[in-house]
């Protein structure tokens, strides 16, 4: 209880909770719902993003509900930069084989352009290994990183976006007006995702 | 003498499904398909080459369309609830499908696989991916549930829970049992995540 507790309040730091998101950091998640408004300007997950990614960093990897994402993609609600959303776990081989094309890409664009986290569906029991020595290994352990616990999958897809199937790897961006500009379901292509990413950004 | 009825059978009903594939072509849309729609015809090889019609796979009460894959640990982590419905529902006039439809994984490979995980339902190779296509299927495993008239009446997830550990839903054995007894499907689809379909 103490961990989820820790893990609740690392949460809400990491996301600047709005006081709407308290009690749902607070306690059990059951369901998505109104009230965490507040766009997460710039989510920091990742522990300690100095180093740039060296595989001896060891990545923190913050547990998420449907309610948390909905608030971390701020879909609908202006923002400071463009956010890039990928949604990936350890046993989806291509989401392994995409992670030297995202940490290109973050090496790219810097974080005073883009927010640029990182959603794992692996299993909870995977946060403290499985996943961030993975985050370690491809030397992306600067991304915000979450775990997303998901009460209810079919909730946590459509809420991303109704079309996709839950496929993955998919990667999402959202421009400064919080609109979901750019989508793509499995493997990214890089030159097309650093198109979506100029016109979001220009 | 039992296969070769079920040979008999299958001649028969291909002939039969080979005579109705003109009208189902016209419903091929380039949507996905939508509940209470029919489900599109085809013909695909299973992992020996040979080819069947979905209309010969038509089980007597529905038939159960399940995209699966070899390398996937998603599907792969349903492979012993996939082999048990089958079994479960069999009797029940179930028929259960498997179509790989992953350019990466060769037939041989789909026959290894369903012979290592006892998954003993027929399982056919879509080469192109075109029924994945047809179907708009994305993920694996992704189940499509077909009433007796060949229409859809329940999409997406076998359950809620990958490891098996915390089932606390299970739409796709609700659907079946619904359509087994002539109710309407309450929960016509969910979601989960999965691998994606490695289309050509």
């Amino acid at each position: 209880m103490t961990g989820g507790l820790l893990k609740a309040a690392a949460l809400c730091a990491a996301l600047a909770c709005a006081a709407g998101l308290t009690s749902a950091c607070g306690g059990q998640v059951a369901a998505p719902k109104q009230g965490a408004a507040k766009p997460a300007a710039k989510p920091q997950g990742a522990a300690k993003p100095e180093g740039g990614g060296v595989k001896s960093a060891a990545p923190k990897v913050t547990e998420i509900k449907e309610v948390d994402l909905k608030t971390l993609l701020g879909a609908g609600s202006v923002r400071e930069r463009p956010l890039l959303v990928n949604f990936w776990a350890t046993w989806c081989a291509p989401c392994r084989e995409e992670f030297p094309d995202l940490v290109e890409i973050r090496g790219q664009y810097g974080e005073d352009r883009l927010d640029f986290v990182l959603v794992s569906l692996d299993e909870p029991s995977d946060i403290g290994k499985a996943v961030p020595e993975f985050l370690a290994e491809a030397r992306a352990a600067s991304f915000p990183s979450y775990l997303l616990n998901a009460d209810d999958s079919d909730a946590a897809i459509n809420l991303v976006d109704p079309s996709w199937s839950g496929e993955l790897p998919a990667t999402f961006l959202y421009d400064r007006s919080g609109a979901l500009v750019f989508k793509h379901k499995g493997r990214v292509k890089p030159a097309e995702l650093r198109d979506a990413l100029d016109a979001a950004l220009e | 003498m039992k296969k070769l009825s079920a040979i008999a059978l299958l001649l028969a009903l291909a002939f039969t499904a080979a005579c109705g594939t003109e009208d189902s072509d016209t419903t091929y849309a380039k949507a996905a398909l939508a509940i209470g729609a029919a489900a599109p015809d085809f013909t695909l090889p299973d992992a020996d080459g040979k080819q069947h019609t979905m209309a010969s796979l038509k089980g007597k009460s529905s038939t159960l369309v399940l995209f699966i894959a070899t390398q996937c640990p998603y599907s792969n982590a349903y492979n012993a609830r996939m082999a048990k419905l089958a079994e479960d529902y069999r009797a029940k006039g179930v028929n259960v499908v498997g179509i790989n439809s992953n350019s990466t994984e060769p037939a041989a490979e789909v026959k290894q696989h369903a012979a290592d995980k006892g998954l003993t339902f027929t399982i056919l190779k879509d080469p192109g991916n075109q029924i994945a296509d047809r179907y708009d299927a994305q993920v694996t495993p992704e189940a499509y549930l077909l009433d007796s008239s060949g229409k859809l009446v329940y999409h997406g997830r076998i359950d809620n829970s990958r490891t098996g550990y915390l089932i606390t839903s299970t739409e796709l054995r609700d659907a079946i049992e619904a359509t087994l007894a002539g109710k309407p499907v309450e929960k016509a689809g969910a979601k989960a995540f999965g691998c994606s379909i490695k289309r050509a």
